[in-house]
């Protein structure tokens, strides 16, 4: 038990409305993980999964209800004041103060982790130094842009030099240039012996920016292991299927490729069917076979390597990109 | 003390942004100009033996620095719910910082705006004759900023409980009304019906109203002072405590 965040049967209930008698909504249950020291842990899942809450839990804002949860060696409910000293937490809000300037929003930050002020302004210069503030650190960030002010609160974040940063969800309502500039910021971090925990509904930002990470969903860690470790539980390859008919034909289609020996697995959604097989390249010409024999009309095919939706998709039955897509035309 | 430490650069935060937007600053010392400027004439006009006749200042200021003394403490929650919505005060809870530091520093920026304004009306009111008597001036200033500390803490409690402007307003407007209606801020209840004088005996706000009235004709040890004291100073040690515990569990 060295790591720098272990987490053991993690659970949070919320009550939908303070006055209704509904049941209790479960929001995380029982998350159990580890994070290792200096290492950037990703932590994957759609919006409304549970990440936050998790995350909320371990940094002492949120109280925890079943389970034990350990940072930077402090037990968060028995001692939430060591580890509030020990770490430090990018909120998704950002939480910089709007109506100062950037450098003194970094200064009372710093005074507040109890620096001196001499300290406090050499630290604060540093960072200007170290996340390119300096020309727009003494303006009010109110008037920055969303880069600038991200950059700000991951300064704002590290100031006291904390064991373990949490990031919620970084680089969401970034652009790709940002997304991609912040993303070597977090691992520079690293690179000084921080643990990063993030969250993340970016496939490709757990992908590329974490070392490990754990795939959550509905309140359940579903996988876990690098990137890597956990495409290969799917070997293979993935054939994707776009027939241009859909409806009851797709799951007919589904079921007589599915009992074909060279496929080892396939999942459906609205509009495609996913053939995980071991050689894709040499199975192809068979499936196109197939589909011809049924007098399949298609979009498109296509052949790729598994990526973490495919795992994503393995583990939960349903794929975290139309997860995504559905919450955001909710809103 | 750390904790004085913390609170005196949350205090500091907090009067730079209320200093830098200059409407909150223009508004906040016009309100006690309005008031002598378009108010007061009224009541000279009024020729009642309530005030006796160059006593008509001297009952007004203290009502209307009482309900100065609520107003400068009212918008603390706007600036909470605010703050919960841009994530300052979850970056704050995460810091090592006392949640009552968090607490005070928005609470002692109302107290201090409250006392500049404050003395800017008696300035201006002493112009226009009002009585000065320094000491009871002074204790009425450090009763009315205890009504300053409850009213900014429960705004700003309120504003974490509720987390919305809408219900926020609701709740704090909703209350104002009957709360300085029922002190006595503008008209001394004592020419009202006894039912009204009984029921403001509950408000706690009445208490100061009638001590400020007293402190302001000069006389110190009263006991009308006394109770003010009594309920002000009670009700801000439970004010502050509850609204610590408030920060303490708030989840935004």
């Amino acid at each position: 038990m060295n790591g720098a965040i272990e987490i053991d049967s993690l659970k949070k209930c919320f009550r939908p409305s303070k006055k209704s008698k509904e049941k209790l909504i479960e929001a995380v249950r029982g998350v159990t993980l580890s994070v290792k020291q200096g290492e950037i842990f990703g932590f994957l899942g759609p919006n409304g999964a549970g990440k936050t809450t998790t995350l909320r839990m371990l940094t002492t804002l949120l109280p925890i209800d079943e389970g034990q949860a350990r940072v930077a060696g402090f037990d968060v409910k028995k001692l939430p004041q060591q580890v509030r000293e020990h770490i430090g937490y990018v909120s998704q809000l950002g939480g910089s103060d709007g109506s100062a300037t950037g450098r003194e929003n970094l200064v009372l930050a710093a005074r507040l982790y109890g620096m001196s002020r001499e300290e406090a302004d050499r630290r604060a210069e540093e960072l200007i130094g170290v996340f390119d503030l300096s020309e727009l650190v003494d303006r009010k960030v109110g008037t920055y842009s969303g880069g600038q002010k991200r950059r700000l609160e991951l300064a704002l974040g590290i100031i006291h030099r904390p064991m373990v940063l949490f990031l919620d969800e970084p680089t969401t309502g970034l652009d790709l240039q940002n997304r991609v500039r912040l993303w070597d910021e977090i691992r520079r971090l690293r690179e000084h012996g921080t643990t990063i925990f993030l969250t993340t509904h970016y496939l490709e930002e757990a992908d590329e920016l974490s070392d490990r990470l754990a795939i959550i969903d509905h309140g359940q860690v579903v996988a876990e292991g690098t990137s890597r470790e956990l495409k290969q539980k799917i070997a293979g390859d993935v054939i994707t299927i776009h027939p241009r008919h859909t409806g009851s034909e797709l799951r007919k289609l589904q079921q007589s490729l599915g009992g074909q020996p060279f496929v080892r697995e396939t999942q459906a959604e609205r509009d495609t069917i996913r053939l995980y097989v071991k050689d894709g390249a040499e199975v192809l010409p068979r499936v196109m076979a197939i589909l011809e024999a049924n007098h399949v009309a298609l979009d498109s095919v296509s052949l790729s390597q598994p990526s973490l939706n495919d795992v994503f998709l393995k583990q939960t039955g349903h794929s975290l990109r139309d997860t995504n897509s559905n919450l955001e035309g909710q809103k | 003390m750390k904790i004085l430490l913390e609170i005196r650069l949350l205090f500091w935060r907090k009067m730079l942004e209320s200093l830098r937007s200059l409407v909150w600053v223009i508004s906040g010392l016009m309100t006690p100009l309005l008031y002598l400027a378009l108010f007061a004439p009224l009541l000279n006009g009024l020729n009642s033996p309530v005030f006796g006749s160059d006593r008509v200042l001297d009952t007004f200021v203290p009502g209307i620095l009482t309900l100065m003394a609520f107003g400068a403490g009212m918008g603390a929650g706007w600036i909470t719910v605010w703050e919960l919505q841009t994530g300052v005060i979850e970056r704050l809870r995460v810091t090592p910082v006392s949640r009552f530091s968090l607490l005070m520093g928005t609470v002692l920026k109302d107290l201090v705006i409250f006392i500049m304004q404050a003395l800017l009306m008696i300035l201006f009111a002493a112009l226009l004759g009002f009585h000065l008597h320094p000491a009871g001036l002074t204790v009425m200033l450090i009763l009315l900023s205890m009504l300053t500390a409850i009213v900014s803490a429960t705004s700003s409690s309120l504003g974490l409980i509720l987390k919305e402007i809408s219900s926020l307003a609701a709740v704090v407007t909703g209350l104002q009304l009957p709360l300085t209606l029922l002190a006595g801020v503008l008209l001394p209840l004592s020419i009202g019906p006894t039912w009204l004088r009984f029921i403001a005996h509950f408000n706690p706000m009445y208490y100061a109203v009638e001590a400020a009235r007293v402190l302001a004709s000069g006389t110190v040890y009263s006991h009308e002072v006394r109770a003010a004291f009594l309920v002000m100073l009670s009700l801000t040690v439970v004010t502050l405590w509850w609204a610590t515990q408030v920060y303490r569990k708030a989840v935004s």
